[in-house]
């Protein structure tokens, strides 16, 4: 038997206090940092574009999070929403990159250097 | 709700380890920045949940955050695409394990069919498409563009900025939150005669010849939720009635209906133009993808330069 603390919070209609709400919107935050952080360094385009999925990710956890809290469903259908857009970026995106990598051979965002205004 | 002092501190500390971590060429100090990201993170939670100390969230949360944010950390860090895919596909998992602890699971599944599933599998076809062959017999090379990061030191600095500034604001808004309001799923019994029905039949509580009771003039099944009753009549068209304390447990709503009324009846417009987005998402990938593309100058340049080293050398 599982003891009462470790499934404290777990069952759906006990409401969430504010404090536990706090501990799923740091993991979404810091979610989120690593994959800004992972967008400005990494220099691989398909890399770059798996960073904006990992901060999907992090918008997806913040929003079921407080829909969980507030016990309401719109913040579980704005995640599927986030999932539509995320693969329609996915399929735009990559190819994109496969028509790049088509014409100079290489991945590096900074082939595209010139590009900016 | 942590003290700025230590809630910066441990933000530094994770800003020192993320740096560490990220790829750069000679003597990498990857896994001791990698160690003390995760140590600054887990400091932090730690912190958080002796705050919260009676209300901490359930023991899996710890295990999916702990998971998910050391895989994205390797997300980030790891030199080879094709690892840090795979690394992404872990993160995509855990998370829906957070999701499940949530009590979201049609979005649990969702997610991994989706995400695990379909889009991060598009990734991989796309790396393996996209990758120069190895010239020569070495294959552990890695290119250039993935072995260096480009500006670690203020990428990093920028992302716990970022996180710090969030995590002070959230802090601060989090107790004047209001307080969280009903759930919905009383109201929704209402909208779902046919399971009501069946729930009932199921639990012995409803004979063959009975059915539910309804309106006479709008057809509405006589669900009383403000009285607590459900009224059903049997064939002769005597009513009964049901009291809350006797609904058996399949009455309550499962997650993928609530879900699946906020997203038909109270979006409908929004599931339209998520529609319109994926097709003119699969009309611009196939336009793009037959477009024929040729090696630019400087490519064709570096082609033939590589291609007379190679027979050069032979």
């Amino acid at each position: 038997m599982l003891a009462s603390w470790m499934l404290a919070q777990s069952d759906y209609p006990i409401p969430m206090t504010n404090l536990t709400l706090g501990h799923y919107l740091f993991v979404a935050a810091a979610m989120f940092a690593i994959g800004l952080i992972g967008f400005l360094t990494r220099r691989n385009l398909i890399i770059m574009f798996l960073c904006t999925e990992l901060m999907f990710q992090a918008a997806g956890i913040a929003l079921v999070a407080f829909s969980r809290y507030h016990l309401n469903h719109t913040g579980e259908t704005f995640v599927i929403f986030v999932l539509t857009v995320a693969a329609a970026e996915a399929a735009m995106a990559l190819a994109l990159v496969v028509l790049l990598f088509r014409r100079r051979e290489s991945l590096s965002a900074e082939e595209w250097g010139q590009m900016k205004g | 709700m942590i003290g700025p002092v230590i809630l910066y501190t441990l933000l530094a500390l994770g800003a020192v380890g993320v740096c560490m971590a990220l790829p750069r060429r000679g003597v990498s100090p990857q896994i001791i920045g990698a160690v003390i990201a995760a140590a600054a993170g887990g400091l932090v939670i730690v912190a958080l949940s002796l705050k919260a100390a009676p209300a901490i969230p359930n023991v899996y949360f710890y295990i999916f955050s702990v998971i998910s944010l050391g895989a994205a950390l390797r997300v980030i860090t790891h030199p080879r695409p094709v690892y840090a895919a795979l690394y992404f596909i872990l993160t995509v998992l855990s998370t829906a394990g957070m999701f499940v602890i949530l009590g979201a699971e049609f979005l649990a599944f969702a997610l991994i069919i989706v995400y695990a599933g379909a889009i991060l599998i598009t990734y991989l076809f796309v790396i393996m498409l996209a990758t120069q062959a190895p010239t020569g017999g070495d294959t552990e090379i890695l290119p250039e563009y993935d072995a260096v990061s480009r500006e670690p030191i203020a990428a990093t600095l920028a992302g716990f900025v970022l996180l710090g500034v969030l995590t002070t604001l959230m802090f601060r808004g989090l107790p004047n939150l209001p307080p969280p309001g009903k759930p919905p799923e009383e109201t929704l019994i209402v909208r779902m005669p046919g399971k009501v029905e069946t729930a009932l039949r199921n639990a012995g509580l409803m004979k063959a010849g009975e059915k539910l009771d309804r309106n006479e003039q709008t057809g509405a099944p006589a669900i009383d939720l403000a009285a607590g009753v459900v009224r059903i009549v049997d064939k002769d068209g005597v009513p009964r009635a049901i009291e809350r304390k006797d609904w058996p447990a399949g009455m309550k709503p499962a997650n993928i209906e609530g879900v699946g009324f906020s997203l038909l009846a109270d979006h409908p417009g929004a599931i339209e133009i998520a529609g319109v987005i994926l097709l003119m998402a699969m009309l611009g990938a196939v336009v793009l993808a037959r477009k024929q593309v040729e090696l630019d100058e400087e490519a064709k340049a570096r082609h033939a330069a590589k291609l007379s080293a190679e027979t050069e050398g032979v």
